[in-house]
């Protein structure tokens, strides 16, 4: 709480200090320049954050224009309007900040004139009457200086801004908050989602799929098997700790085969790296490799994840041009709109991972297989995979609980490197895997929408939370960094118990904050529009019985392997490359299109399997996504967000009417039932608030029913 | 039932279910001819209709070369279609095809709506025409509406493959006359069953007394008048018998140059400017009757620039703007994109979608179109201008314009009925020649331009871009395209009213005992069952409440409950079915509620002066004209829109899109299943039958004393529950659930189920 309205908490120390900060920082004012930081400026910092220089302006470009302050600190740029004081319980704005990670481009302009781009280090040439900061996020903001005596506040903070941003692109380790909200934290969290970094949230997990044949291994509580790996995870239930740890070791970064998902049908998708082509296994080894990839299964389909998709350089080069071209005075004609979206090639990426995506989901449902996904660093584009499978195959994960686990699970657990790839350690390794994934989901929320209980806001709040420094879910590249930062690692290296099935006595680490916690930077409001008004209860998980589920089965020499890669399936003698042949992975495969194929090619037979009819129907759950040039489209709402013309609203006003229709009858049945008791009014809300319409209309029907009839 | 009344116009060969589709290979048919006749179905013909030729053992693809999978049947060539009868029948009887038009089948191709025919020899394409040497092997027939048709031909008699590829193409491409279309043997044959819809009120704009009606409702009649000085077409052939003129406008003038150079009214905006038309004078190369011709048109002008009216502003739509070459060469290359013949194809266009899309520049003359509409508005309501639209003939590009700013400005053109009405005065009424622009009548192609066709290619940007302003729906376009191939209308196969009227006998020469009576389009319920034309409404539409301005200011915290949403076109089911009602909140609100959200309305004028001429990509000549327009189109965008009033149409190069139902709906590759816009609508539907027995819930409240019928709600959209995105097309094209896997394969590999009972109790041990 200490960052509430009690003392002005900037130039903190990094973390660990807790409540008695109120007196240490009245001491330490501003530097003299800055004449009158009201309290209210520095309150809302976050613990380790510095205010640099500060400036009064007015916000433009978004209705209506507000006046406030412009700050730039240690870690972002914020515009505070005036009177607006940060609340206790969303210390963080996601309408007011600016991470400084996040400037893509900044511009100073003075007159109609003079426009300066400012690159880091460069100096400002005049004062800047308006600076517009262009987001990575393909957000902008943009803000008029007031005249009047202030010019030089004007100057100092955009040079603030332009060193700031200069420094933070070196390698900057964000604290996040610590979660001295402890209490109140937790229990605002309605379901918290698992963050995967406990043994209970993965045995749950696994006893909510009904993986039965697997247990959770806590062989990596200590990272010393990999540190890109979750401290726990899932292995066939007879493969003893001591087998894995010599397994994993012939993999690339030490990460072998484990589960991701089991489907409820039966079959599993497992992923893992790379084959450590170097390493010289035993016999005793390859054996505990086999059947930890075949786990249990008889036919297993080992999948090439980076066959056909496009490498993690090709992602980076389509993202920057896409937010090329989607600046506000990109210079791209609009009759050629359409070959300049093209030449992206950012939705062909997305149509291509979509095709794969589509492709796994019907190899692993409609029959009993184990189907494993390898990339050589299993870090990227598996994640990518994995959970866009899941998101066909299971309802569950379509669902705003189960969403969020998944990216918990499939990203963040298990090591997607965040902090490199969204370019928090500078260029060379940056590509935005993670937006590409968020790009699909939004294609199949186009698509199905019907079938998600998220919404579009919802999509477009996690796509802005990646460069936020507020909680560490990304701004770490492996869970043992992230580990070691919230200082749970200390606490856990003494209870390594294998009874997991308790708490470790006394651990005195705080729940941490996550992304996850949505209200430190949405309002409640904000979070409402989370839920998608248009899904449809009929497709929530519990209307899908649970199939029949076959069982594990007896370990031994596979009766089928097969290699999936290039839209084709095609018998491999052996899993593991070592006997012989050198790996069929080794060798880096580019992203080739797909000959030309028929609309069957989801048939095994064109796979490359012996042609045999037989009809195995679809699970009813499942989704099978377009992907054709013309379904594929552009998420606008993010990508066209500086581009102010751009702005149409679809279908959204319109349920959004229908929302605010229904409220107001609400409103009105309860003035003309006026013998309502008031308790009955539980469910009362501000009438601003959307409310779920279903909801309402339950909540009317029943009244209607009750008094009227 | 729908659909049982009309046996064997459709044979389902691409039937829901993969049993419909026969495996038999080609060589199998043979063998199986004795049943093949067994199983015929009979042709349904319409009144007046006749067989002209026929062949059996026909089998037709399901979808690519390739598979050879088909389905044999009689293919028939009548002197109103080519229709194809499975054997299949009973795929017809299924609850998906409830969307089923009534005069053409799912295998029915109109003769008007054949495109191309193509024969394939020795595995060869050739375009099929005139007289043939050699019958090929294979006939391929894309039609106007996209669909493509593939029939073998292998098996069929040498004799009958001579008759009827010849009969096909004889009868859809060589030239015709007039009075040998379909149209007139169909109408004197179904002479009696022809009664006029009582329920349609669409005004046809054939008497003097609709010119006037018309006047009246945009506030027009102060400074125009309707005139009838061309009844019986003695002035112009070209000009309907009644229209509107300026009033001081003597009626000579008219006669002068056979209706050339006159002012033509088409609509009056409410704060007095209107729009005109004129087509342009005869070019002449002699110096005096140019002279004459100056003269004349400067006595118009005069006429026209004095108070009471405004300024006039011409827009001469022959230059400077769309030829018709450029929308004819844009839409053969776009067309070309959807009619495909196989699959292999599609997955080659796939990877250049977006280039060949943008080469084929038919979104980009949508762009200009909307964009030429949205000037002449912003002339009209911002500046208070007359405008007079100029073209050589007035009849094509005029049309386009005229109404596009029509539907822009008047809400009354948004519904259902003003919609018709529209097309009926600016198109039929116009003299837009749909006979040479549809070549109808094949007999000059170089005048077949589908300027109707990019009208509602226009309409339906819009509509997609703003779908609660208008009662129809884009399924309610896609069959109005449809319906313009359909020889049983007359609607769409005159040139003028004209033309119309004489060979009607009306006005003829050759007096018949009695004038025929021909069907309009506007009459959906040839075409539809009163179930199927629910899809054509769009259930978000609410009327413009009707209110007077005294209690306007009042409303907007009174509400209004009753269903006072009474409208002369429907019966009361039937509106209840429609879900058509008013909202009870104002309307100007519901666009309020997403700013609190994350979608920003960035609206400043500053950063597009300021960062400049960089970003007005619109903005060829940035003059002041140029700047007028950008103001008055952000500045419109910038508020929040109201339904009932101005609309205007995004023109930025995301937001002008492809017309996907109409031109995905035949590509199986295309559909999601379970997705894509019906899921919401459906939804949404739901909603509003919540909203709507609420509402009456509290109406019955309110007066007690007596009983609201009860809303049933039988909706297309609710029996399944997983629909497919090309919905209500697709179903009937969707043959076989996609992926089907082979079992039997993996069954030879390791029998799986017994080495799962064998391992059950050992892994549950483990599990514990």
């Amino acid at each position: 709480m200490w960052w509430g309205g009690r003392g002005q908490s900037f130039n903190i120390a990094p973390q660990k200090e807790e409540p008695e900060m109120g007196s240490v920082q009245e001491s330490r004012m501003l530097e003299p320049r800055s004449r009158q930081p009201s309290s209210c400026l520095a309150s809302s910092c976050l613990p380790g954050e510095q205010i640099l220089a500060w400036a009064p302006g007015v916000r433009k470009g978004l209705e209506p224009e507000l006046s406030g302050t412009l700050i730039c600190t240690n870690l972002r740029v914020t515009f505070q309007p005036c009177g607006w004081q940060r609340n206790q319980d969303t210390p963080l704005s996601s309408e007011y900040d600016f991470a400084l990670v996040n400037i893509g481009r900044l511009e100073a302009v003075s007159g109609l004139s003079r426009v300066q781009l400012l690159r880091p280090g460069s100096l400002l040439k005049f004062i800047p009457e308006e600076i517009l900061i262009h987001g990575r996020d393909f957000r902008l903001l943009r803000v008029a200086f007031e005249a009047g005596g202030l010019e030089p506040q004007a100057f100092q903070v955009t040079m603030a801004i332009v060193q700031a941003r200069g420094r933070s692109s070196q390698a900057q380790q964000y604290v996040g908050i610590t979660p001295s909200k402890a209490g109140q934290g937790s229990g605002s969290r309605k379901p918290p989602i698992p963050l995967m970094e406990t043994a209970e949230d993965w045995e749950t997990e696994r006893k909510k799929q009904g993986a039965r044949g697997w247990r959770v291994s806590t062989v990596n509580e200590r990272f010393d098997v990999a540190t890109s790996l979750p401290r726990y995870f899932w292995v066939p239930n007879r493969i003893l700790d001591s087998e894995i740890r010599r397994a994993f070791g012939h993999f690339h970064q030490g990460r072998g085969p484990r589960l991701s998902w089991h489907q409820p049908g039966g079959s599993d998708l497992l992923r893992c790296g790379g084959f450590y082509t170097a390493s010289d296994p035993n016999k005793e080894d390859i054996r505990a490799v086999e059947s930890m990839l075949q786990a249990g299964h008889s036919d297993v389909v080992l999948v090439d994840s980076m066959d056909e998709l496009p490498s993690l350089a090709d992602v980076q080069l389509a993202h920057l041009r896409l937010r090329a071209l989607c600046l506000p005075d990109s210079s791209v004609a609009e009759d050629k709109w359409l070959s300049a979206l093209e030449g992206t090639r950012w939705l062909d990426y997305v149509r291509a991972c979509l095709r794969k995506a589509s492709d796994i989901s019907v190899l692993v449902t409609s029959r009993v297989r184990s189907v494993i996904l390898q990339e050589r660093g299993d870090r990227d584009l598996n994640g990518l995979l994995s959970s866009l499978v899941q998101l066909l195959s299971a309802p569950e994960a379509r669902t705003l609980f189960g969403f969020q686990s998944l990216v918990q699970r499939e990203w963040v657990a298990a090591g997607h490197p965040f902090l490199t790839r969204l370019g928090g350690t500078g260029v060379s390794e940056e590509s935005p895997v993670f937006l590409l994934f968020l790009d699909c989901v939004w294609q199949l929320l186009q698509q199905f929408p019907a079938d998600f209980e998220f919404s579009e806001f919802f999509l477009l709040a996690l796509h802005d939370s990646v460069r936020v420094p507020d909680t560490l879910t990304f701004l770490r590249n492996t869970p043992w960094e992230r580990g070691k930062q919230s200082g749970q690692l200390n606490s856990y290296t003494q209870v390594c118990t294998p009874g997991y099935s308790q708490p470790p006595a006394g651990s005195s680490f705080h729940p941490q904050l996550s992304v996850w916690d949505w209200d430190l930077r949405y309002s409640s409001a904000q979070i409402l529009q989370f839920q998608n008004p248009g899904y449809d209860l009929e497709h929530c998980p519990d209307s899908w019985l649970p199939r029949t589920q076959p069982s594990f089965l007896v370990p031994g020499p596979p009766s089928s392997v097969w290699l999936f890669s290039r839209g084709m399936l095609t018998p491999l003698n052996q899993l593991c490359p070592w006997r012989d042949s050198p790996s069929l992975l080794a060798v880096s495969s580019r992203w080739f299109p797909r000959p030309a194929i028929s609309s069957e090619s989801l048939a095994d037979q064109e796979w490359g399997l012996p042609s045999h009819w037989g009809a195995c129907p679809l699970p009813p759950g499942l989704l099978l996504p377009g992907y054709l040039g013309p379904q594929i489209r552009l998420w606008r709402r993010c990508y066209l967000r500086g581009r102010p013309e751009v702005q149409t609203g679809l279908s959204a006003p319109v349920i959004s009417g229908l929302q605010d229709e229904l409220a107001h009858l609400q409103e009105l049945l309860r003035k003309w039932t006026p013998r309502i008791s008031p308790e009955d009014h539980s469910e009362k809300r501000d009438t601003n608030t959307i409310l779920n319409p279903m909801e309402i209309a339950g909540i009317l029907k029943g009244r209607a029913g009750e008094h009227l009839g | 039932m729908l659909g049982k009344g009309v046996v064997g116009s459709g044979g389902g060969t691409k039937a829901p279910k993969p049993s419909f589709v026969s495996y038999v290979r080609p060589e199998e048919i043979h063998t199986n001819e004795k049943e093949v006749t067994e199983k015929e179905v009979t042709l349904h013909l319409l009144p007046g209709e006749q067989v002209l030729c026929e062949a059996s053992t026909v089998l037709k693809y399901v979808q690519e070369d390739s598979s050879q999978h088909g389905v044999y049947g009689r293919l028939v060539c009548t002197d109103f279609k080519i229709a194809f009868l499975g054997d299949d029948e009973s795929a017809l009887d299924n609850d998906e095809t409830q969307f089923k038009n009534k005069v053409i089948g799912e295998n029915d191709i109109t003769l008007h709506c054949v495109d191309q025919i193509y024969g394939v020899f020795d595995e060869k394409k050739k375009t099929l025409f005139g007289q043939l040497k050699k019958y090929p092997e294979k006939l391929i027939i894309h039609c106007k509406d996209l669909r493509v048709f593939q029939f073998c031909l292998r098996y069929t008699k040498e004799e009958e493959v001579k008759r009827i590829v010849s009969g096909i193409i004889h009868h859809t491409q060589a030239p015709k006359l007039l009075k040998r279309l379909f149209l007139f043997s169909y109408a004197t044959a179904a002479q009696n069953n022809t009664v006029t819809d009582p329920k349609n009120h669409t005004v046809m704009f054939d008497t003097l007394k609709d010119w006037c009606w018309e006047l009246e409702r945009t506030k027009g009649n102060m400074k125009y008048k309707a005139v009838s000085v061309n009844e019986g077409y003695e002035v112009c052939e070209r000009l309907p018998a009644y229209f509107v003129v300026p009033t001081p406008l003597p009626e000579e003038n008219v006669q002068r140059f056979q209706g050339h150079g006159i002012p033509i009214w088409c609509w009056s905006c409410h704060n007095g400017s209107a729009l005109l038309k004129m087509s342009a004078l005869p070019k002449e190369q002699d110096d005096g009757i140019l002279q004459i011709q100056k003269g004349f048109l400067d006595r118009i002008y005069k006429t026209i620039h004095r108070p009471p009216y405004e300024i006039v502003k011409t827009e001469d739509l022959s230059s400077n703007f769309l030829s018709l070459q450029e929308i004819q060469t844009a839409y053969s290359k776009f067309k070309q994109l959807f009619l495909i013949d196989n699959s292999t194809e599609f997955w080659d266009t796939d990877i250049k979608w977006f280039s060949l899309l943008e080469s084929s520049s038919w979104l980009d003359i949508i762009r200009r179109c909307l964009k030429k509409a949205i000037e002449i508005t912003e002339c009209m309501e911002a500046q208070n201008m007359n405008v007079l639209l100029l073209e050589e003939n007035a009849s094509d590009l005029c049309c386009l314009i005229s109404s596009l700013v029509q539907l822009m400005m008047d809400p009354h053109c948004r519904t259902r009925i003003g919609f018709q009405s529209l097309i009926q005065k600016e198109w039929v009424m116009g003299g837009h020649c749909f006979l040479d622009r549809c070549n109808h009548l094949r007999q000059n192609d170089k005048e077949e331009v589908p300027v109707f066709l990019l009208f509602l290619d226009c309409v339906w940007q819009l509509v997609h871009q703003h779908p609660p302003a208008f009662e129809f729906t884009e399924t309610y376009l896609t069959v109005l395209s449809d319906s313009l191939y359909i020889p049983i209308f007359s609607t769409f196969f005159f040139n003028s009213p004209h033309q119309k009227d004489t060979n009607v006998g009306r006005e003829g020469h050759e007096t018949q005992s009695k004038p025929l009576n021909l069907l309009t389009v506007w009459d959906w319920s040839v075409q539809f069952e009163p179930k199927a034309q629910t899809l054509l409404k769009n259930p978000l539409y609410v009327e413009k409440p009707k209110l007077d301005k005294g209690q306007r200011k009042g409303m907007r915290f009174k509400l209004c409950l009753q269903a006072q949403n009474f409208s002369p076109t429907e019966s009361t089911k039937e509106r209840a079915v429609m879900h058509q009602r008013q909202l009870s909140l104002p309307l100007t609100q519901s666009k309020s509620s997403p700013k609190r959200g994350f979608f920003r309305e960035e609206t400043d004028h500053l950063i597009k002066n300021l960062l400049g001429k960089r970003i007005s990509k619109l903005i060829n000549s940035s003059d002041e004209l140029q700047d007028n327009f950008r103001e008055f189109y952000d500045s419109w965008h910038s508020k929040p829109t109201d339904y009932h009033g101005l609309l205007l149409p995004h023109i930025e190069g995301p937001e002008i899109k492809v017309w996907a139902q109409r031109y995905l709906r035949w590509i199986p590759e295309a559909q999601i299943l379970g997705g894509g816009q019906v899921a919401t609508m459906s939804k949404l539907l739901e909603m509003m039958e919540e909203v709507q027995s609420l509402q009456e819930k509290i109406d019955e409240k309110h007066h007690s004393q007596q009983e609201a019928p009860q809303a049933e709600a039988p909706c297309l959209l609710r029996n399944s529950a997983r629909l497919s995105s090309l919905f209500p097309f697709a179903l009937l094209q969707r043959h076989s659930s996609k992926p089907v896997l082979p079992t039997s394969g993996w069954k030879a590999l390791g029998d799986e189920d017994d080495l799962a009972k064998q391992e059950d109790e050992f892994m549950d041990l483990g599990d514990v």
